[in-house]
């Protein structure tokens, strides 16, 4: 039982659920505490002692199904299914007990005179839980935990079949059915007994196979997992089917939380102000200048201002949409927020992105939320100057502007000077441009023109890039 | 103070507390193991309330701490009581004068004052906070930890020291330790993934949105004059609205809300008009309102066809009712 559990943490481990060494040893004290007969209540209790996140509980019911019940509950299949299809060689189906009852007997006389291996008395006796520990450590030692795809499962399961020396079993217990006959036992009962051997062994044949296959599958689940996220992370905005854009969500709305988290701390540390002396001699005259009271300054709360401009074109058609759901989701986080769109004119989408949820706010933004035509060539020097004209009053020393597009202008005047003014005015100016900076400035591409009034110029095209950013960007 | 998981279970259902095998394990081994229990799940299915039950259940003294943003260790463990501290200075300010008579040197006055020190470094004017105060406490106690989630990274430093040895220190006077370890429950919204240290030293508990079934029996518990098919049918609608994309997904508090809502207006039966007028019960913001009135059709159909569907399993006439509900 105790390697069972151990090894059933390091499986945990290896699916990237973290187990400390503490976490086990409070999983044996608690085992001690509950009785193991129940399996709801046994499941529970590694689980509260192993588990501490909320994420981790499908690994963790995955692996618990796949190691702690699927193999025992296959290997009783398999055998009982032995013992009733076996027939003697008449058609009759076979009297497992009554056959055993006999064997009993029959053995009790023959005392010392047959030898036995371990593995072949639990097949006698349909030891299964005997037979489930013999497996387990002949793969162990066949080294099963090495295995890595679907080929080498035949390998494996010879391997351990040779490791447990199931060879040898067959050959003692055909013997013992030999010594039997020659013991005056009916040839009926044992030409089913040999019968019935035959079938135990290709059971037990196909049951190291099926703890083969299992053995893999637990391996390739942390394998599957983890590669699937990495892919993730790495994958360009471009090319996303359904199901990517829904676990996209859940990253950027965990990204979102950590933004609201480093904004609290922030808050906090701004909150506490130095003596303020002043006030607090004044305030305690009432009390003959005994300090009863005692007074902080109180500082001023920075919160930071973001207005975002995000380039909805048909060019990064596919980039936007995430870029939008950041923005969604920033807006989410930041009360002093202002959201536009443009392509070549320019709206804004900070009430849209208010009032609706974000699937709809983004196929709504794409479609020019009903403030501009998406039907143009890009022309961000139009934009820009449009920005310059009407908004610049949103942006003042506290305001970071935020600008998502690929600077491709088409060939039209970029009119940097608009940039550089509302640069002038701002805190910072942030450019996420999904093109590699080796493209930047060329072919239609102004970005170089911008550069000079953008304080952070950055890549981004996937997740992981943008956490990277999302640092510089709060602070 | 549990005999067993079924004990847990029944215990906490004569304080009308209805919870499922899980939940009983595990607080079950919080009592054996005297481990703290972080208990995590969305909110409103009963976090809270469970901490309440089971010191109900104990005969316990319930000691919530409710965490929030900048929450320090002034508010959470302990404090100076600084004005009296200042006003027994001022009182005994003779005295301390008597006690400075006769120094011949500035030096000689400040240690004879520093001599008397532990006077005003002593328990006398400590104000125990609800850490200290589970601590000292002489009655075995059950301390709550509102919302950790909403408290800063820092706090759970010293949060740390409290779980692990239950004892806190002071350092003008020393360490409490705990007379009697004092059961502790955590709740956590996940607005914030708490510190692998802290997690480390607790059992993790995840309360989910409850089951049909126990939701009808919760609900059926709580309030107690709801009737069977009423209960029945709010239930359904409830786990079909959670099934939607909603901005707060409405839990097991929000059910016993409108089902106290739909019994003040004498609702018996569930309808298109009632569930409208009374959805602001369960939804709060305007756009999962708006959602839900485009799905009700959709929601309260379903209900029928599931009643059709029973009803034919049955082999019995479909009800009535159910023509009304088209």
């Amino acid at each position: 039982m105790q390697r069972k559990i151990l090894e059933f943490t390091n499986l945990l481990r290896k699916s990237g659920v973290r187990v400390s060494v503490a976490e086990a040893i409070d999983t044996f004290v608690a085992l001690d505490e509950v009785s193991v007969g129940d399996r709801e209540v046994f499941r529970d209790a590694l689980r509260t002692t192993m588990v501490k996140r909320g994420d981790d509980i499908p690994t963790f019911d995955h692996l618990f199904d796949l190691y702690w019940s699927a193999f025992y509950d296959g290997l009783r299949d398999a055998f009982d299914k032995a013992a009733q299809s076996g027939t003697d060689g008449k058609g009759a189906p076979i009297d497992v007990e009554a056959l055993m009852r006999q064997l009993r007997d029959q053995l009790e006389g023959m005392q010392g005179s047959v030898d036995l291996s371990e593995l072949a008395k639990a097949l006698l006796t349909q030891d299964l839980s005997r037979l489930e520990q013999l497996i387990r450590d002949a793969a162990q030692q066949s080294g099963v935990g090495r295995i890595e795809n679907m080929l080498q499962v035949g390998f494996f399961t010879r391997r351990t079949m040779e490791q447990m020396d199931a060879e040898g079993a067959g050959r003692q217990l055909r013997e013992l059915a030999q010594k039997l006959r020659e013991g005056g036992m009916p040839d009926a009962q044992v030409d089913a007994l040999m019968e019935l051997i035959e079938r135990y062994l290709e059971a037990l044949r196909q049951s190291v196979r099926q703890f083969t296959e299992r053995e893999l599958q637990q391996r390739n689940f942390d394998y599957m997992e983890k590669f699937r996220r990495e892919s993730l992370l790495e994958k360009s905005f471009y090319n996303l089917t359904e199901d990517e854009i829904r676990q996209m969500r859940e990253v950027v709305t965990r990204l979102a939380h950590r933004i609201k988290n480093i904004l609290s701390i922030r808050k906090r540390r701004l909150k506490k102000g130095k003596l303020d002396l002043h006030t607090m001699l004044r305030r305690n005259m009432a009390h003959g200048g005994v300090p009863f009271e005692v007074v902080y300054k109180q500082r001023k709360k920075d919160r930071p201002k973001l207005v975002i401009l995000c380039d909805v074109s048909s060019s990064v058609a596919n980039v936007s949409r995430f870029m939008l759901q950041f923005v969604y989701q920033l807006q989410e986080c930041f009360h002093k927020i202002r959201s536009f769109v443009f392509v070549s004119e320019l709206g804004e989408v900070t009430q849209l992105f208010k009032d609706l949820d974000v699937n709809q706010a983004i196929e709504k933004a794409l479609d020019g939320g009903d403030v501009i035509n998406v039907y143009t060539r890009s022309n961000f020097g139009h934009a820009f100057h449009l920005f310059w004209r009407d908004y610049l009053a949103a942006v003042d020393d506290k305001t970071t502007v935020l600008v998502l597009g690929d600077a491709r202008n088409n060939y039209n005047d970029a009119k940097a000077w608009c940039l550089r003014e509302v640069h002038n005015k701002a805190k910072n100016v942030v450019w996420l441009n999904p093109e590699s900076p080796s493209a930047w400035g060329f072919g239609d591409s102004v970005m170089d023109k911008y550069l000079p009034s953008v304080d952070v110029a950055e890549e981004c095209r996937n997740l992981r890039q943008l956490s990277r950013i999302v640092d510089r960007l709060v602070l | 103070m549990f005999e067993s998981v079924e004990d847990v279970q029944k215990r906490l259902g004569e304080q009308s507390y209805i919870c499922d095998k899980n939940i009983a394990t595990v607080v079950f081994l919080a009592g054996r193991l005297e481990k703290p229990v972080l208990v995590e799940g969305p909110a409103g299915v009963g976090k809270t309330e469970l901490a309440k039950a089971v010191a109900k259940a104990t005969g316990r003294h319930l000691i919530r701490l409710q965490c929030y943003e900048g929450l320090d260790e002034a508010k959470a463990l302990y404090e100076w009581e600084y004005s009296k501290q200042l006003l027994y200075t001022q009182i005994l300010k003779e005295k301390l004068s008597e006690v400075m008579a006769g120094a011949t040197s500035l030096r000689e006055a400040a240690d004879r004052v520093g001599q008397e020190d532990s006077v005003f470094f002593s328990s006398r004017f400590i104000v125990p906070r609800p850490l200290l105060a589970a601590i000292t406490a002489d009655e075995p106690n059950l301390l709550l930890v509102d919302e950790v989630d909403k408290s800063d990274p820092e706090f759970e430093a010293f949060l740390l020291e409290v779980l692990s040895d239950f004892q806190v220190s002071v350092p003008e006077i020393g360490t409490f330790a705990a007379r009697q370890k004092p059961l502790v429950f955590l709740t956590s919204n996940d607005a914030r993934e708490m510190s692998d240290a802290l997690k480390r030293r607790c059992l993790h508990l995840y309360i989910d949105f409850p089951s049909q079934e126990l939701e009808t029996r919760i609900l059926e518990t709580k309030v107690p004059g709801v009737g069977q098919r009423l209960a029945e049918d709010l239930v359904g609608v409830m786990q079909r609205l959670r099934k939607l994309d909603l901005k707060k997904t409405p839990s097991i508090s929000e059910t016993l809300d409108w089902a106290r809502a739909l019994l003040a207006l004498n609702g018996t039966s569930l309808d298109e008009s009632l569930v409208r007028d009374t959805l602001n019960v369960i939804l709060k913001y305007e756009g999962d309102i708006k959602k839900a009135h485009g799905e009700l059709g959709r929601l309260i159909a379903r209900k029928a066809e599931d009643e059709a569907g029973k009803a034919a399993a049955a082999g019995a006439p479909a009800p009535a009712k159910k023509a009304s509900l088209h």
